[in-house]
């Protein structure tokens, strides 16, 4: 058995501590976040761990002005789609950015959420 | 493979109702095996959709549970989960199993009842359809996904808050002519305009609502259909899947599972988007029905919102999308949604539809949608 390049728990834990991981394929060469078990592009199972920079822009966004029970304390709030340098997307919270400022293309820089219980999410800040 | 026709069709009112899921199913499949002139003793399977049952109901196992309360409790059952588009799945596996020659009679449909909890809560179960992990703890919602789609849209092809206003528009316009929406009143541009953002740039209007509702639709093989007033052949059906988190999609502005849904209908159909006459598709919210129409061929990409401004997609206009409302105006019973769509596509094609009729229509379509655009379905009908 082969342990996972990359699990979820992994990914957030390096999250937490500021640094973003993506995955990429010995085989192919794609680049891959958040983690697989197989290549998308070729189906290999060979992936390598990147550290990416962090560094993006916004690829599309919105305000969310009624949410889930759980996040209800805070809206309005910022999510938008970044691409990152690197080439890949992920969603995250935009955060300390005036949300009437907000516009595609924005650069962004990613940073770690962390909430009391130390549960880490993606956020996104300016750049 | 054996050809396959809807010989029945029931839809309960859509709306509030003090009534259980199930309950509100067996009043869709009463109405849709009287519709098909066929004794439930004559079913020989029952397919379902729904989706929270388990959150607003506490309620798994809705496949025999709906079976029981319709009084057929001995048939083989299974609910499908596809999100939004749980009952056209479960109307897809109906169309195989018949193709297929394993039964003769099969029931589909599904339902659901959320207007017994709370907005907050409602907004909540319909998000668990995003990924649990990378996603919901963000705080995303269901209109939050299509807000980020929206703007993807806008942002490439220029198409403005007025004409996804005019979708809105165009099916309460229809709802008000179909006794069984959940809202019947036409309503005006300044008003989606002036309503509030719930996910911007989507506004209130921009939203279906929340709905209580079941529906039923009764397949047969061609040999019990022949005997049948009006059967309506299914022509095609087909699924497509696509990524899950929106980080994934590499162009947001696209629903890259409609395009391969609908490319596999039409494919086995052995027709295109001009043989088209009427169509029921997924307008969860109103950039959906826009991208919807372009997915499916109907429209250029990057036209639909123009399409829609110039009232190419109303009743009377190019190609009518969704004369019953749509999930709109009609409403959205998530469970319920696809069986609903396949009802207004039969009662059209049967020339049944009142002042709501698209005159002469001989081939329908039906798009729905799961979710996060992660899941479609499209559907193909003809009268022969």
């Amino acid at each position: 058995m082969t342990e996972p390049t990359l699990t979820a728990r992994a990914f957030f834990e390096k999250a937490r501590a500021g640094q973003l991981t993506a995955i990429r394929c010995g085989s192919c060469g794609e680049l891959s976040m958040p983690p697989r078990e197989l290549c998308p592009n070729c189906h290999a199972h060979s992936w390598q761990p990147v550290v990416l920079g962090g560094e993006g822009t916004i690829a599309s966004f919105t305000v969310i002005r009624v949410a889930p029970r759980a996040h209800a304390a805070d809206v309005p709030y910022a999510i938008a789609v970044v691409r990152l340098k690197e080439g890949v997307s992920i969603l995250g919270r935009i955060v300390d950015m005036p949300l009437e400022k907000l516009a595609v293309g924005l650069p962004v820089r990613f940073r770690p959420l962390i909430a009391k219980d130390l549960t880490t999410s993606v956020g996104f800040g300016p750049a | 493979m054996r050809r396959v026709a809807v010989i029945g069709v029931g839809v309960t009112k859509f709306g509030l109702h003090d009534r259980t899921s199930a309950e509100l199913f067996a009043e869709a499949a009463r109405e849709a095996l009287a519709d098909a002139d066929v004794p439930a003793s004559a079913v020989q399977a029952l397919y379902y959709g729904n989706v929270v049952g388990g959150e607003t109901e506490h309620q798994l196992h809705t496949g025999p549970q709906a079976a029981s309360v319709l009084g057929i409790p001995s048939v083989p059952t299974t609910r499908f989960e596809t999100a939004c588009a749980s009952s056209h799945a479960a109307f897809r596996h109906g169309v195989m199993e018949i193709a297929a020659g394993v039964s003769d009679i099969v029931l589909v449909g599904g339902a659901e009842r959320v207007l017994n909890v709370s907005t907050a809560e409602s907004t909540e179960y319909f998000a668990y359809a995003s990924d649990a992990v990378w996603e919901q703890p963000l705080g995303l919602t269901f209109p939050g996904v299509f807000a980020l789609i929206a703007r993807a849209h806008m942002e490439k092809h220029g198409t403005t808050e007025a004409q996804m206003a005019a979708v809105a528009v165009k099916n309460h316009r229809h709802g008000a002519l179909n006794p069984k929406a959940q809202f019947q009143k036409p309503i005006t541009i300044e008003q989606v305009l002036k309503s509030a953002y719930v996910a911007d740039p989507l506004k209130l209007y921009d939203c279906c609502p929340f709905s209580d509702g079941g529906a039923a639709v009764v397949l047969a093989s061609e040999e019990v259909a022949r005997k049948h007033r009006k059967p309506i052949w299914v022509l095609g059906s087909a699924a497509a899947s696509d990524w899950m988190l929106l980080g994934d999609k590499r162009d947001l502005s696209r629903v890259p599972a409609t395009e391969r849904a609908a490319a596999a209908a039409y494919r086995q159909a052995g027709i295109g988007p001009s043989d088209v006459d009427v169509v029921e598709l997924h307008d969860c919210f109103t950039i959906a029905e826009i991208i919807a129409t372009e997915g499916l061929g109907l429209f250029e990409p990057g036209a639909g919102g123009r399409a829609a401004e110039k009232g190419l997609t109303g009743l009377g206009g190019e190609i009518p999308v969704n004369p019953s409302g749509g999930l709109k105006a009609k409403g959205h019973p998530i469970g319920a949604t696809g069986a609903a769509q396949v009802a207004e596509i039969v009662t059209q094609l049967r020339g049944e539809a009142g002042p709501r009729q698209v005159e002469g229509a001989r081939r329908g379509l039906t798009h729905t949608l799961g979710g996060n655009t992660a899941t479609v379905l499209v559907s193909l009908f003809g009268r022969d």
